[in-house]
C-alpha cells in the first residue's frame, strides 16, 4: 500500500445492532487531494467519515493518519490526535447556540491549545463573516452558520478536513459559495474528504469513491493526470 | 473561555439552575442554623454556668452531697468527709492552670444567728474572700507564685452591697445571703452573732460579727452567712478542713473534664466534677437538639444531593450534542468534566450564599422558638456553609459528569 496521507485498511464497521455498515473497506488517500464519497442512503459514508475522523473506532482493520496507527487508541488519544490534524464539518454545523460566531470559532482554539481572540476573528473574516462575528447562530443564515462551523474547523489549522455533506441543508447559492470555499482551502494545500449525495459537486472533487452496502464499489479520478 | 462558556451557559438555563441552586439552599440554610445555633447557645450556656460562679466543684471522694450548689439538694454537712486546706493550692498545678481564673474553698456549718429581733438556724459557709495563695511549681519548686483568690475573684457578682471582707484574719466581719438579712432584718453595719453548737454535745462557741455586705446569687448563697474560712474552722473546731472548693475555669469549648481529671490526679482523695454534669438540662436540650438538626440536615443534604444531581443529569442530557461536538473539536474527558464541575461548583457557591442568608434567620427563629435567646450567626459560618455547598454539588454531579464524559460524539453527531 502506498504511503498516502489517510489509508483504510480493511475496515470493517459493525454496529450493536448486528447491522455490518462497512465491510472491509480499503482506501488510500493521498495528501491534498480533494476526494467526495457518494453512495445511496445508508451505504455506511458517514460511518465511514467518523472512523477517518476519529470519532468512530472500526470494528476490524486498521486506519492510518499521516504516518501514525490510529486504531486501538483510546478515546482521549483519538481526541488528542483529531484535534491537532483534523478539522470536522457538519451538515448540521452543530454551532453552540448560546455562544456567538467568534465564540464558538474561540472554543475550538480553548480546546486545541490557547484562545487567540484576533486570529479568530481573521479566520472568520477569511470565510466572509467579518461583519458577524457577535451574532448568535440563531441570527445567521443557514449558508452563514456553515461557514462559521468551516472557520472553527481552521482555526487550527489542521491539514486534513472532512465534510459529511456540508452543503446538504443549503441552498444552491450557499452552498455554491461553500464549495467555493472548500475549493480555496485545498488549493492551499489541504487534504480534503467530502461526503455527497449530489452527483454534480462529487465532479468538483480529483477523486470520486462510490460506496454501496458497505463495500467500496468504484474509485475513479475526475481528471486524467 | 471556560468562564465565558460558563456564564453563558448558566444565564441561558437560569429556570433549571435556580432548581439546583434552591435545592442547595436548603442543605446549606440547615446547616448553617444547626451550627449557629449550637455554637450560640452553648456559648450562652457555659456564660450561664459562669453566673453561678464555678465550673467544677471539687468535693471529697465518695462524698455525695454536693452543698450549697443551684440545683442539688442541700443535705447534712456534719458526717462528711474534708479535703485539706493545706492541699486546696495544688488545684493550680494542672497543666490548664492559666484558664483557671481562681478558686474558692467552702466549709458548711449550721448555726445559730441571733439579731436583736430574731434568731434563727442558718447555714455559715467560710471561705476566701481574697486571699493570696502561694502555689509551688512543679518546675521551680524553690520559687512559689503567690496568687489572689476567693469569691471575689470567682464570683465578683455574688456582692449586691457594700463590701467584701479584706483580711482572711478578720473574726469580726460577715456577709449575709440577702434572704439572711431579710429574715433577720440586717443592715450593713449592724452586728449580730452566731453560735455553733457541736453536734452530739459539746462547748457552744459563740462570735460576734458586723454585716459589712450583702450577697445575692439567686441561688444558695442568698440564705447563708459568709465568712472568713479560718473563723469558721475556729468555731467548728475543723481546722484545716474545708468541705467543697469551687474552681471557675475561663473556657469555652475546653476540656472541663480533662481538667477534672487532672485535679483528680493532683489530689488523690477527691472528686471533681464539672458544673456542665450538675447543670445539664440545658445541655441535653441542646444535645437533643444538635440530634434532631443532625437528621434534619441529613435529609436536607440528600434532598440537595438529589436536586444538583437530577440538574445535572438534565443538562448533560440536553447538551449531549454541545458536549459531542466540544469532543470533536479537541475537549478530552478532563475539559468535559471541569465544564460540569465548575457549574456546579457555581451553584453550591451561590446556594452556599444565600443558604447562609436564609440559616441566619432560621438560626434567629430556632433560637428565639426553642431556646428563648436571640441567637446571632457567626460570619465564619459563611465560608463553612460555602464550603458544604460546594463539596456537595460537586459530590452530586459525579455521575452526570461521568455520563458527560461517555458521551460518544459518533453517536450524538448524527442527524436530527
Ligand atoms: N449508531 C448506530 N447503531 C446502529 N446502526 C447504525 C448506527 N449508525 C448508523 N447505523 C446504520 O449503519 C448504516 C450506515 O449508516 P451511515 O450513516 O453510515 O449511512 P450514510 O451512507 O451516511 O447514509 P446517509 O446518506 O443517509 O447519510 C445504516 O444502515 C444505519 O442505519
Ligand atoms: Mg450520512
Amino acid at each position: 500500500m502506498s504511503a498516502g496521507i489517510i489509508s483504510a485498511d480493511g475496515v470493517t464497521k459493525v454496529y450493536g445492532g448486528g447491522t455490518r455498515a462497512l465491510d472491509g473497506v480499503t482506501i488510500d488517500i493521498e495528501e491534498g487531494e480533494w476526494t467526495c464519497i457518494v453512495g445511496p442512503s445508508g451505504s455506511g459514508k458517514t460511518t465511514l467519515l467518523n472512523i477517518l475522523s476519529c470519532l468512530d473506532s472500526p470494528t476490524d482493520g486498521e486506519v492510518i493518519i499521516d504516518g501514525a496507527t490510529v486504531t486501538g487508541l483510546s478515546q482521549d488519544e483519538l481526541t488528542t490526535f483529531r484535534k491537532q490534524n483534523i478539522g470536522l464539518i457538519f451538515q448540521q454545523y452543530h454551532l453552540v447556540p448560546y455562544l456567538t460566531a467568534l465564540e464558538n470559532v474561540m472554543m475550538a482554539q480553548y480546546f486545541h491549545s490557547i484562545v487567540d481572540e484576533e486570529e479568530a476573528e481573521d479566520v472568520l473574516r477569511g470565510v466572509g463573516l467579518g461583519h458577524r462575528l457577535q451574532h448568535l447562530p440563531s441570527q445567521l443564515s443557514g449558508g452563514e452558520q456553515q461557514r462559521v462551523c468551516i472557520a472553527r474547523a481552521l482555526v487550527n489549522e489542521p491539514s486534513i478536513l472532512l465534510a459529511d455533506e456540508p452543503t446538504g441543508n443549503l441552498d444552491q447559492e450557499n452552498g455554491r459559495k461553500v464549495l467555493e470555499l472548500i475549493r480555496s482551502l485545498q488549493k492551499e494545500g489541504r487534504t480534503i474528504i467530502m461526503v455527497t449525495h449530489n452527483p454534480e459537486i462529487s465532479r468538483l472533487g480529483d477523486r470520486i469513491i462510490e460506496i454501496v452496502d458497505g463495500k467500496v464499489r468504484s474509485d475513479l479520478r475526475t481528471r486524467e493526470e | 473561555m471556560l468562564l465565558r462558556i460558563l456564564g453563558k451557559s448558566l444565564a441561558r438555563r437560569r429556570g433549571r439552575i435556580a432548581f439546583a441552586v434552591v435545592s442547595v439552599v436548603m442543605g446549606a440554610a440547615v446547616i448553617t442554623a444547626l451550627f449557629a445555633v449550637s455554637m450560640d447557645v452553648e456559648d450562652q450556656v457555659s456564660a450561664e454556668f459562669r453566673k453561678y460562679g464555678a465550673n467544677l466543684v471539687v468535693v471529697p471522694q465518695s462524698d455525695t452531697i454536693e452543698v450549697g450548689f443551684p440545683g442539688v439538694t442541700f443535705g447534712s454537712v456534719t458526717e462528711q468527709g474534708y479535703i485539706e486546706e493545706e492541699d486546696v493550692w495544688r488545684i493550680m498545678r494542672i497543666s490548664w492552670r492559666t484558664n483557671i481564673l481562681g478558686f474558692a474553698p467552702f466549709l458548711y456549718s449550721v448555726v445559730r444567728a441571733d439579731s436583736e429581733t430574731a434568731s434563727q438556724d442558718v447555714v455559715m459557709a467560710g471561705t476566701y474572700f481574697d486571699k493570696q495563695v502561694e502555689i509551688i511549681d512543679r518546675y521551680s519548686p524553690s520559687d512559689p507564685e503567690a496568687i489572689t483568690t476567693g469569691i471575689s475573684v470567682i464570683n465578683p457578682w455574688w456582692l449586691s452591697k457594700g463590701d467584701w471582707i479584706g483580711r482572711s484574719d478578720d473574726y469580726k466581719s460577715a456577709l449575709v445571703g440577702i434572704n439572711v438579712a431579710e429574715k433577720m432584718d440586717l443592715e450593713l453595719g449592724d452586728t449580730f452573732s452566731i453560735s455553733y453548737e457541736p453536734y452530739g454535745g459539746g462547748n457552744e462557741t459563740t462570735c460576734d460579727v458586723t454585716v459589712v455586705g450583702l450577697v445575692e446569687t439567686g441561688g444558695y448563697e442568698d440564705n447563708q452567712v459568709l465568712v472568713n474560712l479560718q473563723l469558721a474552722q475556729d468555731m467548728t473546731n475543723k481546722t484545716g478542713k474545708v468541705h467543697t472548693i469551687q474552681v471557675s475555669a475561663l473556657c469555652t469549648g475546653c476540656p472541663v473534664d480533662t481538667f477534672a481529671e487532672e485535679i483528680e490526679s493532683e489530689i488523690d482523695y477527691v472528686e471533681a466534677r464539672t458544673v456542665k454534669q450538675l447543670v445539664s438540662a440545658e445541655m441535653s436540650m441542646l444535645t437533643k437538639f444538635e440530634g434532631m438538626m443532625a437528621m434534619v440536615t441529613m435529609v436536607a443534604m440528600a434532598a440537595s444531593v438529589l436536586g444538583v444531581t437530577t440538574t445535572m443529569t438534565t443538562s448533560v442530557i440536553e447538551r449531549q450534542k454541545e458536549i459531542g461536538l466540544m469532543k470533536s473539536v479537541g475537549a478530552n474527558r478532563r475539559r468535559i468534566s471541569a465544564l460540569f464541575l465548575s457549574e456546579a461548583a457555581v451553584i453550591g457557591t451561590i446556594g452556599g450564599v444565600i443558604g447562609f442568608i436564609v440559616g441566619v434567620f432560621l438560626a434567629r427563629y430556632i433560637g428565639l422558638s426553642v431556646f428563648d435567646t436571640a441567637v446571632s450567626t457567626n460570619i465564619i459560618l459563611l465560608p463553612m456553609a460555602i464550603g458544604i455547598s460546594v463539596a456537595v454539588a460537586v459530590a452530586a454531579s459525579i455521575i452526570p459528569v461521568r455520563r458527560a464524559q461517555a458521551v460518544e460524539p459518533a453517536v450524538v453527531l448524527r442527524g436530527e
